[in-house]
C-alpha cells in the first residue's frame, strides 16, 4: 500500500504527460508537414491534463511539495512545530475533503446532463468524478501526514521558478 | 475595499502561520464570495474554476515546457555549453566566469526554470572553478546570477504563469524576455571584469584554446541550436503557438536525450513523474489564485484603487517605480512566486489603467523574480547551490550575490527607462 499508491499515481501522471507530449507532436508536425491533424487531439490533451494534474496532486502533498512559507519555523519549538503542522494538515485535509464532495455533485451534474466533449464525444463526467475521487485521497493522506509527517525537502526540491 | 483587503490581510497572517499558500488564497477567495455574493455562487464558481483550469487544452503549455526543461537539464547539454563557451572566452581574467554566464544564457533558452538552469550549471561549471582556484564567493555569485537568465531567456515558466493569470499573449512575453535576458548576461559580465579587476585572486585566466579545439567544441551543441532555432523560432514566427511549440520542444528535448542515451526507464519516469508533480503544484496555485482574483474582482478595490491613484497626482513613471521598489524589498525575504501571485491582482489593473503595456510589466515582474531569487536572505538560487555544494556555505554566496544584485536592479531600471527593450521585439511579431 506504502509504494504501492504513489506508484500508480506516478504511472498515470507521468504517463499522461507523456502521452501530451507525443500526441501534441504529431499533431502539430501532420498539419504543418503533412496538412493532416489528429482528429480531436485537443480535447483528449485537455482530458490528459486532468489526469496529469489530479493524479499528481497525493504525490505532491505526500512528499509535502505545496508553496508554503516557513520561514518563522526556527522561532517554535519542535515540539510546537510539530502540533502546528499536524493543525494545519488537519485543515488541508477538510478543505479538499469538501472540495471532493463539491467535485462529486459537480460530477453527478455532467452525468445528468451527459455533456460530452464536442468531436469524440467522450463523457465528461468520469474525469471529473476522478478529480473528486483524487481530491478525496489526497485529503485522506494529509490526515496520515498529521500523524506520519514527510520528511523535509531538501532545498529547491518541487520548486518551479 | 475594506472586504478586499482584508482578504489579503488574511491570506498573509495565514501564510504566517505555514498554512500552504494555495489553500490560504483558495480559502479566502471561496469564503470571501461566500460572504459578499451568498454561498452558492460561491460553491458553484469554484467547481467552475476546477473545473474549467483542469480542462484547458492552452494550459498544457505548463507541464510542456517543465518537461523540456527537465529532460534537457538530463541529457548532459550543460556540460558542453559550457566547454564551448569556455573554448570561446575562457583564456580572458575571470574566464571560466564569463563563460558560465554565457552557457547559462544558452541553457536558459531551452529550459524555463532559474533554479534549474543554477542547478545544473552549478554542477557543471563550479568544479573547474574551484580547480583553477577562483574564490567561492565569485563562483556563487555568477552561478546564481547566471541561473536567473533561465527565466528572462524564453521559454520561461514564470512568464506564462504571469501570462495566463493577467491574458497576455505568451508569444509576445516570449519575444519581449531575449533582449533583456541577453543584455542582462553582459551586464553580468560587465560586473565580472569588474570585481575582478579590483581583486584579481578572484579568478585566474584559463588557457587559450585554439581554433580547432573550439569548432570541435561548437559541434557539441548543435543540437541545443537546433531546439532553440525550431521552439522558439516557430513561436515568434507564428508557426507554432506556446501550446504546441512546448510540445515539439518537449518531444524534441526528449528524442535528443534519447539519442544521446541517457534515458533508462527509471530516469524516464522520473523525469515524466517530477514534472507532473510540479504541474500539479503550480495549477493549485493556479486555481486558488483564480479563486481569490475572482473575489478581489467582485469588490470595489480595483476601481477604488484606480480612483486612489489618479487622484493621487503621482505620475505614472513613478507608481512604476514605486511598485518596482515594494518588489525588490519584498524579493529580500518572500518566495518569488508568493509574491507575485499575490501582487498581480492587486497591480495589475492599475498598471493596465494607467495605460501600460501589460507585456512590458510582465518583462519586469520577470526582472523583480530574479533579482529576488538572488537577493540575500531568502533567494532559491542561493538555497539550492548551498544544499548543492555543502562545502561553500551560505556567507560566501550572499557575499558573491549582492554584486550581481545591484547589476539587476540596473538592469530593472534600464527596463523601466527604457520599455523599447522590451517592447522592439514583440511589436515585429504578427
Amino acid at each position: 500500500m506504502k509504494k504501492l499508491l504513489p506508484t500508480l499515481f506516478g504511472l498515470l501522471s507521468g504517463g499522461a504527460l507523456f502521452a501530451i507530449m507525443a500526441l501534441t507532436f504529431f499533431d502539430v508536425a501532420g498539419r504543418k508537414l503533412l496538412d493532416n491533424s489528429i482528429p480531436g487531439s485537443l480535447e483528449v490533451t485537455e482530458l490528459l491534463m486532468v489526469v496529469v494534474i489530479f493524479a499528481a496532486l497525493p504525490l505532491v502533498s505526500l512528499r509535502g511539495e505545496h508553496v508554503l512559507f516557513d520561514s518563522l519555523d526556527g522561532y517554535l519549538s519542535p515540539h510546537m512545530l510539530r502540533i502546528q503542522k499536524a493543525v494545519i494538515h488537519l485543515i488541508v485535509a477538510a478543505a479538499l475533503l469538501a472540495l471532493g464532495a463539491l467535485m462529486w455533485n459537480t460530477g453527478s451534474q455532467f452525468l445528468q446532463t451527459g455533456e460530452t466533449t464536442a468531436q469524440l464525444k467522450l463523457l465528461k463526467a468520469p474525469f471529473i468524478y476522478g478529480m473528486a475521487v483524487l481530491c478525496g485521497i489526497t485529503g485522506i493522506i494529509h490526515l496520515v501526514l498529521m500523524v506520519k509527517p514527510p520528511r523535509d525537502l531538501a532545498e529547491g526540491e518541487g520548486a518551479a521558478l | 475595499m475594506t472586504a478586499a483587503l482584508l482578504g489579503f490581510a488574511v491570506i498573509f497572517a495565514l501564510a504566517l502561520l505555514r498554512i500552504p499558500l494555495a489553500f490560504a488564497m483558495g480559502g479566502v477567495g471561496i469564503v470571501g464570495m461566500g460572504l459578499t455574493r451568498g454561498w452558492d455562487p460561491a460553491f458553484a464558481s469554484t467547481a467552475q474554476v476546477v473545473y474549467e483550469t483542469g480542462f484547458a487544452y492552452t494550459l498544457s503549455v505548463i507541464p510542456l515546457f517543465i518537461l523540456m526543461g527537465n529532460f534537457v537539464a538530463r541529457a548532459g547539454l550543460a556540460k558542453e555549453l559550457f566547454e564551448a563557451a569556455f573554448a570561446f572566452i575562457g583564456h580572458f581574467r575571470g574566464g571560466l566566469a564569463h563563460a558560465t554566464v554565457v552557457a547559462c544564457a544558452g541553457f536558459g533558452a531551452i529550459c524555463g526554470s532559474s533554479i534549474a538552469t543554477a542547478a545544473t550549471m552549478g554542477k557543471v561549471a563550479y568544479p573547474s572553478m574551484k580547480k583553477l582556484g577562483y574564490s567561492d564567493s565569485l563562483s556563487m555569485g555568477v552561478i546564481a546570477a547566471g541561473g536567473t537568465l533561465g527565466i528572462m531567456i524564453p521559454p520561461s515558466t514564470i512568464m506564462v504563469i504571469y501570462g495566463i493569470i493577467t491574458e497576455t499573449n505568451i508569444g509576445k512575453l516570449f519575444a519581449a524576455g531575449v533582449i533583456p535576458g541577453l543584455l542582462s548576461a553582459l551586464l553580468m559580465m560587465v560586473g565580472i571584469t569588474w570585481i575582478t579587476a579590483r581583486d584579481p585572486a578572484h579568478a585566474p585566466a584559463g588557457e587559450r584554446s585554439t581554433w580547432p579545439q573550439r569548432w570541435q567544441a561548437l559541434r557539441g551543441i548543435w543540437g541545443v541550436l537546433l531546439l532553440v532555432i525550431v521552439v522558439l523560432g516557430g513561436i515568434y514566427g507564428g508557426i507554432f503557438t506556446a501550446t504546441e511549440g512546448a510540445g515539439f520542444g518537449a518531444a524534441g528535448a526528449f528524442l535528443f536525450a534519447l539519442a544521446r542515451r541517457r534515458l533508462t526507464w527509471a530516469i524516464l519516469s522520473e523525469v515524466l513523474i517530477e514534472s507532473a508533480r510540479t504541474t500539479a503544484m503550480l495549477f493549485t496555485l493556479l486555481i486558488a489564485a483564480t479563486l481569490f482574483a475572482n473575489f478581489v474582482n467582485f469588490t470595489s478595490m480595483p476601481n477604488d484603487l484606480k480612483n486612489l491613484i489618479t487622484q493621487s497626482g503621482m505620475s505614472p513613471t513613478m507608481i512604476i517605480v514605486a511598485m518596482m521598489g515594494v518588489y525588490v524589498v519584498l524579493g529580500t525575504v518572500m518566495e518569488e512566486l508568493t509574491m507575485v501571485l499575490l501582487t498581480i491582482p492587486l497591480f495589475f489593473p492599475i498598471v493596465t489603467a494607467l495605460g501600460f503595456d501589460p507585456v512590458w510589466f510582465g518583462v519586469l515582474i520577470v526582472m523583480v523574480v530574479q533579482i529576488g531569487l538572488i537577493s540575500p536572505p531568502v533567494g532559491m538560487n542561493m538555497f539550492v547551490l548551498n544544499a548543492l555544494l555543502p562545502g561553500v556555505g551560505l556567507g560566501a554566496i550572499y557575499r558573491g550575490c549582492w554584486p550581481f544584485v545591484f547589476v539587476l536592479v540596473v538592469m530593472l531600471a534600464l527596463l523601466v527607462a527604457f520599455p523599447q527593450l522590451s517592447l522592439w521585439l514583440p511589436s515585429l511579431m504578427k
